[in-house]
């Protein structure tokens, strides 16, 4: 397990390098370079060999990449190319906790939906009960989280006159409650969407086990429906609930992006869009970085998850 | 001698294997066991011909100048079915005209994706070593960064840099690829699972006892027995390819007209005056990947039920 464990710890430094050089030819060495789609973006300057010479792109490319790979070890994740030109660890530092806030919400939302929905269906399988939650579960994959989150603002306007985007964003340490109240929304709309695709798969997994030996065996000894569905069905159920779970936080951390950019959140999911249309490489570089780190050590801790879910299941 | 044998053999085989007609694929039969699916069919027909016929259903292509009306924010009326956006421009023929980039970019990503994952795939399976070492590895690594944010970072860096085809403007150029490569390393990883099975399984044995070569058996065994897995993965990945290129669009734009991009941008403003440029661009992507969802899931059901809960 240790070993494991040990292992997966030093495999992730690994695909993080690797991942960083391979973004970093793809943006800064394929033709058409990215002095020129600079320019273009932010139209600071004409002088485009002026410019490449100050971004330091007239060095050959592994200069560049050892020189931004040896800046990070030393704790400096580089300068941003658009105007303030702040270094990124601050407008990353800034705005991480924000995106780090709206997907711990989005997660227990949409876990505390999706198990319940999916265990109600299934226990309740082709009755109408079913037929009104799965419909529900069907919509949430197929409406777009982008539509859902107008949709709400919209409605909240005309409806009931009351804005969910407030006019400024107030964070987490500032007041708590505010801040909720505030971050809820865009958790919701990426809640419903994560929530639906769990709740499916829990109803499958739930229903592939329905039918096992072990099930039948539960009954026959006499053990009432709720403690066979809770102990018996659900537990085995877990794994593939868990594993989905793990994928979506991809999602969730994707979604952030849209998520953000509708309730105007400042978080890196709307850093990187934005940085995106201003062509800040340096920016861009260290958020899709971040985001990977991210995902990795969450997907880490969902296999470790998995041996105590699952005691046959050891590493 | 041989030779003269061979064929009456493979007659007498053929005879023994084909099947029975009242086992054939029968669409009646079919949408009578699965209703869903059918009505899946219906709408994504309907939405195929209203978008393909688009131009003799009283519409005005969006990207000509006609399209431009002095009728700014009208609601729906006989005249506009949809009503008309901040520029006088039809909604309805909007809706219409937007679902080809959707279905266009939608299929060819999944293409792009499953049919390039499926083959190296294949070429992992069977050369295995360091070749499917190191695809398997780039596969992980690809997965490791959430999809949406690498499809956004290069679907903006190609579409910089990538020239324009005769057909193909270089932004949908890459967005294809932008999205392609989100589904690669899952089919790929799928697929992989799939050839690895088989590849033990005795009819490989076989054929490799009586001389097949290693391309021979990969594309004449091994590939007819992973195309039911290929088509479910197809038709399962292409709602999601739908939703992935109209959020692409919602937060980039898009140059054509796009249901992802009627929604975003200065229109935003207009919402509340005229909620209807909210609402039908939304609807018509809901319904299109609700159809394929449903679709794709009775597919999935019919041809391999086991893989049910799994993709």
């Amino acid at each position: 397990m240790w070993s494991y464990i040990i292992r997966r710890l030093v495999a992730i430094p690994v695909m993080l390098l690797i991942l960083s050089f391979v973004l970093f030819l793809l943006i800064f060495i394929l033709p058409g370079d990215a002095a020129f789609s600079i320019v273009a973006g932010i139209a600071e300057s004409r002088n485009l060999d002026g410019f490449r010479e100050q971004l330091g792109l007239d060095r050959p490319w592994y200069v560049q990449y050892f020189d931004w790979l040896g800046g990070i070890f030393q704790g400096d994740l580089g300068t941003s190319l658009t105007p303030p030109h702040e270094p990124v660890q601050r407008s990353i530092a800034e705005r991480l906790p924000n995106t780090i806030e709206i997907g711990l919400l989005t997660l227990v939302l949409s876990a505390l939906i999706s198990v319940p929905v999916g265990i109600i269906s299934a226990v309740r399988r082709n009755t109408v009960l079913d037929y009104i939650l799965r419909t529900g579960t069907i919509l949430g994959i197929s409406v777009p989280n982008f539509w859902t989150g107008t949709l709400i603002i919209l409605y909240g306007i005309v409806l009931f006159d009351w804005n969910p985007i407030p006019p400024e964003y107030v964070s987490f340490t500032e007041d708590p409650i505010k801040n909720l109240s505030i971050v809820i929304f865009p958790a919701i709309v990426l809640a419903y969407a994560g929530a639906a695709y769990t709740a499916r798969i829990v109803r499958s997994s739930m229903l592939e086990v329905f039918y096992s030996d072990h099930v039948r065996t539960a009954r026959a000894k006499g053990l009432r429906e709720r403690v066979v569905v809770s102990r018996h069905v659900f537990r085995s159920a877990l794994i593939p609930v868990l594993t989905v779970i793990g994928l979506q936080l991809g999602g969730i951390l994707g979604g952030a992006v849209v998520a953000e950019q509708i309730f105007a959140i400042p978080g890196i999911g709307l850093l990187t869009l934005e940085r995106l249309f201003a062509r800040d490489y340096p920016v861009i570089l260290m958020t899709v970085m971040i985001f990977a780190t991210m995902f990795m050590f969450i997907t880490l801790l969902v296999d470790i998850l998995y041996t105590t879910v699952d005691p046959r299941i050891r590493y | 001698m041989a030779q003269s044998v061979e064929p009456s053999r493979e007659i007498l085989l053929a005879q023994e294997y084909s099947i029975p007609s009242h086992q054939r694929f029968n669409p009646l039969r079919w949408a009578r066991r699965e209703p869903v699916g059918a009505l899946g069919v219906i709408l994504i027909l309907l939405i195929a011909f209203g978008s393909g016929a688009a131009p003799i259903l009283r519409t005005t292509d969006p990207q000509s100048l006609d399209s431009f009306t002095p009728h700014v924010l009208e609601s729906p009326s006989s005249e506009f079915f949809f009503g008309t956006d901040r520029q006088g421009r039809d909604v309805w023929s909007s809706v219409l005209y937007g679902g080809r980039i959707s279905l266009k970019i939608g299929v060819a990503t999944v293409l792009v994706g499953t049919v390039g994952g499926t083959l190296l795939a294949l070429i992992a399976g069977f050369l295995g070593g360091i070749v499917d070492f190191s695809f398997s590895r780039i596969a992980d690594m690809v997965i490791a960064v959430p999809a949406l944010l690498l499809a956004l970072v290069i679907d903006v860096v190609l579409g910089d840099r990538l020239p324009s085809l005769p057909a193909l403007p270089k932004e949908e150029l890459a967005r294809i690829l932008a999205i392609a490569l989100f589904f690669m390393p899952s089919a790929f990883r799928i697929m992989r699972g799939s050839v690895l099975e088989q590849r033990s399984a005795q009819y490989v044995e076989a054929a490799t006892l009586i001389g097949a070569g290693q391309i021979r058996i990969m594309l004449r065994h091994i590939l007819p027995n992973i195309t039911g897995l290929v088509i479910v993965l197809t038709t399962i990945s292409l709602p999601a390819a739908i939703l992935t290129e109209a959020t692409l669009s919602f937060l980039l734009g898009s140059n054509a007209p796009s249901w992802g991009a009627e929604l975003s941008g200065d229109s935003r403003r207009f919402f509340q005056s005229a909620q209807w440029i909210a609402i039908f661009p939304g609807a018509a992507l809901a319904l299109t990947i609700f159809a394929f969802n449903i679709f794709g899931d009775s597919i999935r059901d019919t041809l391999d039920p086991r893989l049910r809960g799994r993709i």
